[in-house]
């Protein structure tokens, strides 16, 4: 531990920015490529360059600045998103799976509260994401409602909706609410589908966002360019995520993140040092379905449609293969472990037909060799040192 | 060394699991102040009578009396608010946690748990955080300075001795009115028990009357720190007086060592 | 008349087979503490695997029911069997000392990759296939109910296999050793039972047993699906709980529970609300087990947990 004192900040700065500039210009080749062969080199590329980087030090180097600067770590990443979104400012497709990317995300960071700080395994996350997409679906054809305030209580309706089903089963140990999630995963589907009044198999379609009087579907030009109209979306999503995250970040660094892991580890000595072991597991599962359901209606209006099929527990068992890659309880690893779940199979085609069973191995393959996932969850620093 | 009035009192308790009859209407009384040691060979049921008080295990029949009020059913954190803190036979602690993690939910009833003051007042939470930073490092000063300059490694990175210290600083934290110790010294050698014994008489010297019940198979701690003694066996009380008087009450010797030839 | 004994035979049938899939779960759970979410899709591999060997049969000329059955059993019971046993050494005995739930989540995804392999893989496995009728339809009276041989013949076959699983857990050997295992596994070891084969077997015996059940599902519905397996876990991990898991008879209870819940929310359920699907009838029975569990977390007969403190 004595090498944190090789980091100056200064030379945090400079390596971290270093760090943002090479992986937002290798995200941006990898958004742009087109064919297979430069998407194998990408990932070739990719994989080398962790390996090397892992042998050489560079590795501990990066995690010891953003250690030591963490809020600079913070800004780095929103501007490399900002930067990103700039250079496609045309590009629909682009603009749209960053979104899809940064809104599954914000859920999967309520499976982490869920799952990694508190232990309770959800297996329903997309159907509470989906609870957010159809509340925010109904509010805003039917009501007048401001939107921001729509997306809001479609995230408490899921929050509401799951401390109904889990509060029974809290008491019991884990399986037996893993049942519980696992069965309403399944059934969410089926009891949407079957329920006319909320569209049915075909779904609903959602209204575009009206924010202050702008309604950002209609595009926009600046400068003479056309601007994609997602990109007021994709801006919205980033600073959804953003949020998200420095609430949950803030989470895990206080007595809040403290005392669900310790109601994680060891429940009967938490009992004994009078931690309320069912309030814990109760607020994590709620904040989590509310993340999950806000970021289901940002997402609803991005698409502007919900429909049953997006919601399965097929999608559920996809966001904690997320949870899972990234390295459970670490939530910087959900972007990179979202970009390879959720983009991959976009740009390698053929993989698209196999991406459950791709994934589901995957997951396997890590819980037998690897189980802290690509990024490991580090021991709980509350505050760096001063002058960061 | 002075007999304070009763702070637990045992009154005929019962533990039966299935067949097993653990605690046999139990008598027997913890005045404040003291520190009592709780002996016996193994078996006898010493840890089953600290989980029946800290209200892990529900009792079968009888009752212990905190203050004056029944605390049979009692939850566990009910207990604890109520001034009770422990340690494990096997060591709990949370190991990927880090020390300052383990040792700073030893406090959780002072701590302020809302979401608007973690999440949000960051410049207020930090002003808590600085002091129980200081409390943590006074006490781990006290039971194992090295620790202190490795306040944020996982546990798991530290030896067993130093595991058993720093559940002992967790259970210390709180300022507790009773502590239990379940063997602390179990796997140290002569002199670090010594140390560990010395650093809690440490803290309970800045403690106003803190009583200490102690699981210990090691005599020459029982007979140096204890000021009473009470001894188990098959979970009835067989003995009960100073270290002295229990080591020479034959059925004491007969309890741990086998029937005289 | 006929549509009640219509319903209750329905529902006898589907409590046999979330029977047979629930002894399965709660036998792992007993052995090993673990939930091993792959077991409705084991059974769904073992209908495959009968289909596959059916066809087979036909190709090569062996096309008399009693030999194609005789395949199907048999190809089933041990292309299942063998799996099991293979998920136990290579996914859920390394993953033993790991935090349970990560079995759980591993098991899964292997679930997952089991139904999209045959999906993938089996020719056109995305749509469900006819299995062959193999038993014969004629008719029988019996005591003034017209009822199908085919039907009398299953669910007697499943009966006599969930009896034959509890005579093997409680009068042989090997069932001895399971029971061992399942109380204390140290404590079994050092008696000198082969702790690592009593779990292998009993992993291929649930597997087999869920194999046959999928058999048994493909006779009766005429089809098998790859997905067939994903719902039937769910309902025999909620059956093996309703029951108390680690107690064979409460899985037996549960199985017969869970369908009855079912049948009655399938009968109950148009009557109130004109229209509704059918399949409400799923999400009816599982809120019922979800209340129940919140009154009687542990099941019908308490789970045998116990953790040194």
């Amino acid at each position: 531990m004595k090498l944190k004192e090789t980091m100056t900040p200064a030379k945090s700065a400079v390596m971290l920015s270093i760090t943002a500039l090479v992986l937002t210009v290798y995200v941006w080749f990898f958004l742009h490529a087109e064919s297979q062969i430069s998407i194998a080199i990408l990932l070739v590329a990719a994989i080398l360059a962790v390996i090397l980087s892992r042998r050489f030090g560079a590795t501990l180097l990066v995690e010891q600045s953003a250690a030591r600067r963490p809020r600079l770590s913070r800004w780095l990443a929103v501007g490399c998103g900002l930067a990103l979104i700039a250079a496609f400012y045309s590009s629909h497709f682009v603009l749209l799976m960053l979104c899809g990317v940064l809104l599954y995300s914000t859920a999967c960071l309520g499976l982490t509260v869920q799952f990694g700080y508190s232990g309770v395994a959800n297996f329903a996350g997309a159907a509470f994401f989906g609870i957010g997409s159809y509340a925010t679906a109904v509010l805003a054809s039917h009501t007048a409602i401001p939107h921001v305030l729509v997306i809001f209580i479609s995230g408490v309706i899921a929050a509401v909706i799951g401390s109904l089903l889990l509060l029974p089963v809290l008491r019991t140990r884990g399986h037996y609410a893993a049942l519980v999630t696992i069965a309403f995963g399944i059934l969410f589907k089926t009891f949407i589908e079957v329920n006319d009044v909320l569209g049915g198999p075909q779904g609903l379609q959602v209204p575009g966002m009206n924010l202050f009087g702008f309604s950002l579907n209609d595009g926009f030009s600046l400068f003479g360019l056309e601007i994609s109209f997602y990109v007021p979306y994709a801006l919205l999503s980033l600073a959804m995520f953003a949020g998200v995250y420095a609430l949950v970040n803030a989470l895990e660094r206080s007595w809040v993140g403290l005392s669900m892991d310790v109601v994680r580890t060891d429940e009967t000595a938490a009992s004994t040092f009078g931690l309320h072991i069912v309030r814990w597991k109760v607020i994590a599962f709620t904040m989590g379905n509310f993340f999950a359901g806000i970021a289901g209606g940002l997402y609803g209006m991005i698409i502007a449609f919900v429909a049953p099929n997006n919601f399965t527990f097929g999608d559920s068992l996809l966001m904690l293969s997320i949870v899972i890659l990234g390295g459970l309880g670490n939530i910087a690893g959900l972007i990179p472990a979202a970009m390879i779940v959720l983009i991959l199979p976009e740009k390698l085609q053929f993989i698209q037909e196999y991406r459950f069973l791709l994934y589901a191995s995957l997951v396997i393959v890590i819980l037998l060799f690897r189980p802290q996932g690509l990024l490991p969850r580090k021991t709980r620093i509350f505050f760096a040192k001063k002058g960061s | 060394m002075m007999a304070g009035q009763s702070l637990i009192s045992v009154d005929k308790l019962t533990m039966r699991f299935g067949g097993l009859t653990a605690l046999d209407e139990l008598s027997m009384t913890v005045h404040e102040g003291e520190i009592l040691g709780l002996l016996g060979p193994n078996g006898s049921g010493k840890t089953t009578f600290f989980n029946v008080l800290t209200g892990l295990y529900k009792a079968s029949s009888g009752s212990i009396f905190l203050d004056g009020e029944n605390i049979l059913g009692k939850t566990p954190q009910e207990i604890y608010r109520n001034g009770v803190a422990r340690t494990f036979q096997r060591s709990r602690l949370s190991l990927s946690l880090t020390v300052f993690d383990n040792i700073v939910i030893g406090d959780y009833q002072h701590m302020q748990h809302g979401l608007i003051f973690n999440l949000l007042r960051r410049k207020a939470f930090r002003a808590e955080y600085d002091v129980y930073v200081e409390k943590v490092k006074a006490l781990l000063e006290i039971f194992s300075p090295p620790l202190v300059d490795r306040l944020f490694e996982p546990v798991d990175s530290f030896t067993m001795i130093d595991r058993r210290r720093i559940e002992v600083c967790r259970a210390l934290l709180s300022q507790p009115r009773l502590l239990l110790l379940d063997e602390p010294s179990a796997g140290m050698t002569h002199d670090e028990t010594d140390e560990l014994m010395q650093d809690i008489l440490q803290v309970r010297r800045k403690l106003d009357k803190l009583s200490v019940v102690l699981i210990e198979h090691e005599m020459n701690v029982i007979e140096r720190i204890t000021d009473r003694c009470v001894v188990l066996n098959y979970g009835k009380k067989i003995a009960e007086g100073s270290y002295v008087e229990i080591t020479a009450d034959p059925y004491v010797q007969t309890a741990y060592l086998g029937e005289a030839a | 008349m006929s549509e009640v004994t219509q319903y209750i035979f329905n529902g006898l049938m589907l409590g046999v087979i979330y029977a047979m899939v629930a002894v399965g779960f709660t036998l792992f759970f007993g052995v090993l503490d673990v939930i091993k979410f792959s077991h409705g899709d084991t059974l769904m591999v073992g209908a495959f695997a009968g289909l596959t060997a059916s066809i087979v049969m036909m190709k090569i000329g062996l096309a008399s029911p009693a030999l194609q059955l005789l395949a199907v059993v048999v190809f089933a019971v041990a292309v299942t069997g063998l799996l099991g046993a293979g998920i136990a050494k290579f996914l859920i005995l390394p993953l033993r000392h790991a935090p349970p739930l990560n079995t759980l989540l591993a098991t899964l995804m292997l679930g997952t990759v089991m139904r999209e392999a045959v999906r993938l893989f089996y020719p056109d496995g995305s749509n469900p296939k006819p299995f062959p009728a193999l038993l014969p339809t004629s008719m029988v009276e019996l005591g003034g109910l017209s009822l199908r041989i085919d039907n009398l013949i299953l669910l007697a076959s499943g009966l006599l296999a969930i009896a034959g699983v509890h005579l093997l857990i409680t009068r042989t050997k090997l069932g001895m050793a399971i029971r061992a295992v399942a109380q204390d596994g140290e404590t079994a070891r050092l008696m000198g039972i082969n702790f690592e084969a009593v779990v292998l077997m009993t992993f291929a015996l649930g597997s087999g047993l869920a194999a046959l059940a999928g058999v048994m599902n493909g006779l009766y519905y005429n089809e098998v699906n790859f997905n067939v397996g994903l719902l039937l876990g769910v309902i025999g991990f909620a059956a093996a709980i309703l029951g108390g898991l680690g107690n064979i008879y409460g899985a037996i209870i549960g199985g017969f529970l869970f369908a009855a819940l079912q049948v009655i929310g399938s009968a109950m359920l148009p009557a109130l609300i004109p229209g509704i699907p059918s399949s409400y009838k799923d999400v009816f029975a599982f809120a019922v087990v979800i209340i129940f569990m919140a009154w009687r977390p542990t099941g019908l007969i308490a789970e045998k947990s116990s953790e040194r403190v």
